[in-house]
């Protein structure tokens, strides 16, 4: 599985990655990016936890 | 380069003008000293927006805990929280800790509680309608956070007067130091007894509240001590309680003295609540500093802050900052050059518009921001909805105060009286 982050969605609350920050990060552009390509069964369970805490709603797991 | 014009003593920050006015202060040192090193205290005093932004955002400079996270640790032995998650400086540890309850207070699990937040705000409205003239800080502000962190939690609802005491005797321990703190101490202790049962119940049989999570979680399969749990919730309800009520009074004390005019715009659109939510977070905020401590050696300005040493960022003073906000000294609900909306943990928005400091940025963002400006503007707003036309009892009011800013006294009016017909 892997992340998908909806830009236009997203108000840059920065919640994914100040708690996960080995999966999420600030692109060269200040824009939240998926540092991990392929997701590990751990890493899902991370992703999940971003995904409650993402305040606009803007992650998703994809296959 | 840097122009001492007016110098700071820094006996300054213990004096009681301190305490009431700090603003002037802060002036001076965003004008003459920004990065200014208090020789008499042992502590790098921050003070301007753009810097105190920079230290939130860089955690490989800037730490909350001096220690190793990794090392060893004599837990709260002193402290009224006892263990708790803020010790645990930018480690994993802290978190992992902060994620077990993170999503109550954020997102889906906010949204989920609000109806809650509601009943229990339209509860305590209830109980004040018919008395005509109420003291703000006593009657409502003080007892309405406390009641909703420990309904999240999930004690029980006829426990929870006797909650609001010891709460009360934890936030004075907390404030004041000195004889409160040993009182501070023994409510703690009151409480941990009464935990006791509690956690033992949720460590046999799930239960699906706060405490039975923060009880169940895990981290490399090990679960949390009682003492720690007990810390985690001690903190909750300090935290997720007083900086709160403190919160709601100063709104209040905004729209009755500082500016009634705009009083008069928010009591024809209620929306506006949320703008003085934002607005009293800048001016006023309730906290008005945090402490980091350097990891290595930060050059800053020309100045350079040697590692190890205590840096104080005074977001109080970074809100004033006149090189971002206009007319910093002026409540204005309407303001066009900041974010007045819900903050964000990153500090950074889509408007591009600076947003206030009052919650810190970064790693340590107030963990509860998103149900204190919920809980604020619910309470307000349902206030205002039952008073319909409030007004202060008294035309004089000493203003807000906190007991002591540096040790991390929180800045709200002593008492609020407030009328209506």
């Amino acid at each position: 599985m892997r992340v998908q982050i909806d830009l236009d969605a997203c108000i840059l609350a920065g919640e994914c990655i100040y708690n996960h920050p080995a999966l999420f990060g600030w692109d060269e552009h200040d824009q939240p990016v998926a540092l991990v390509p392929e997701l590990t069964a751990d890493q899902v369970g991370a992703v999940e936890q971003a995904i409650s805490v993402c305040p606009s709603g803007a992650i998703a797991l994809v296959d | 380069m840097t122009d001492i014009a007016v110098p700071v003593d820094p006996r300054e920050f213990d004096s009681p003008e301190f305490q009431r006015d700090p603003f002037p202060v802060y002036r001076r040192l965003r004008d003459n000293d920004p990065i200014y090193h208090d020789r008499f205290h042992n502590r790098w005093v921050l003070t301007r927006y753009e810097d105190v932004d920079a230290a939130f955002q860089d955690n490989e400079s800037f730490d909350r805990a001096v220690y190793d996270p990794d090392g060893p640790y004599e837990f709260g032995s002193s402290h009224v929280f006892g263990p708790n998650i803020l010790e645990y400086g930018n480690s994993d540890r802290h978190r992992w800790l902060r994620n077990i309850v993170a999503n109550q207070f954020v997102g889906k699990g906010l949204t989920e509680f609000i109806p809650i937040i509601e009943q229990i705000a339209a509860e305590l409205i209830d109980k004040v309608s018919d008395d005509k003239r109420i003291e703000l800080v006593e009657a409502v502000s003080t007892q309405f956070p406390i009641r909703v962190i420990s309904n999240m939690l999930g004690l029980p609802r006829e426990d929870e007067d006797t909650f609001v005491g010891w709460y009360q005797a934890l936030i004075a321990g907390l404030g004041f130091g000195g004889e409160h703190l040993a009182r501070g101490i023994a409510a703690r202790n009151e409480m941990w007894s009464y935990l006791d049962p509690l956690i033992d119940d949720r460590r046999r049989v799930h239960h699906d509240d706060l405490l039975g999570r923060i009880v169940e979680a895990e981290l490399d399969g090990v679960r949390m001590s009682d003492d720690e749990v007990k810390g985690f919730i001690a903190l909750l309800l300090a935290a997720g309680g007083d900086t709160t009520d403190k919160a709601i009074a100063n709104m209040w004390f905004h729209m009755l003295y500082t500016r009634p005019d705009q009083f008069e715009d928010v009591k024809r659109d209620p929306a506006l609540w949320d703008n003085v939510f934002a607005e009293m977070m800048r001016y006023d905020a309730v906290v008005h500093i945090q402490t980091r401590y350097t990891t290595r050696e930060v050059p800053m300005r020309g100045k350079v802050i040697p590692e190890r040493a205590q840096v104080r960022l005074y977001l109080g003073a970074g809100n004033r900052d006149e090189r971002v906000f206009a007319d910093p000294d002026t409540f204005d609900i309407h303001r066009t050059d900041m974010h007045m909306g819900r903050e964000n943990r990153s500090g950074r928005y889509r408007s591009q518009l600076p947003g206030h400091l009052g919650f810190g940025i970064g790693q340590h963002f107030c963990m509860g921001y998103a149900m204190a400006r919920q809980e604020a503007v619910i309470a307000s707003a349902k206030l205002l909805e039952m008073m319909g036309d409030p007004r202060p009892t008294v035309a004089d009011h000493e203003g807000i105060i906190s007991p002591s800013i540096d040790s991390g006294g929180f800045r709200t009016p002593r008492e609020l009286w407030i009328e209506w017909d």
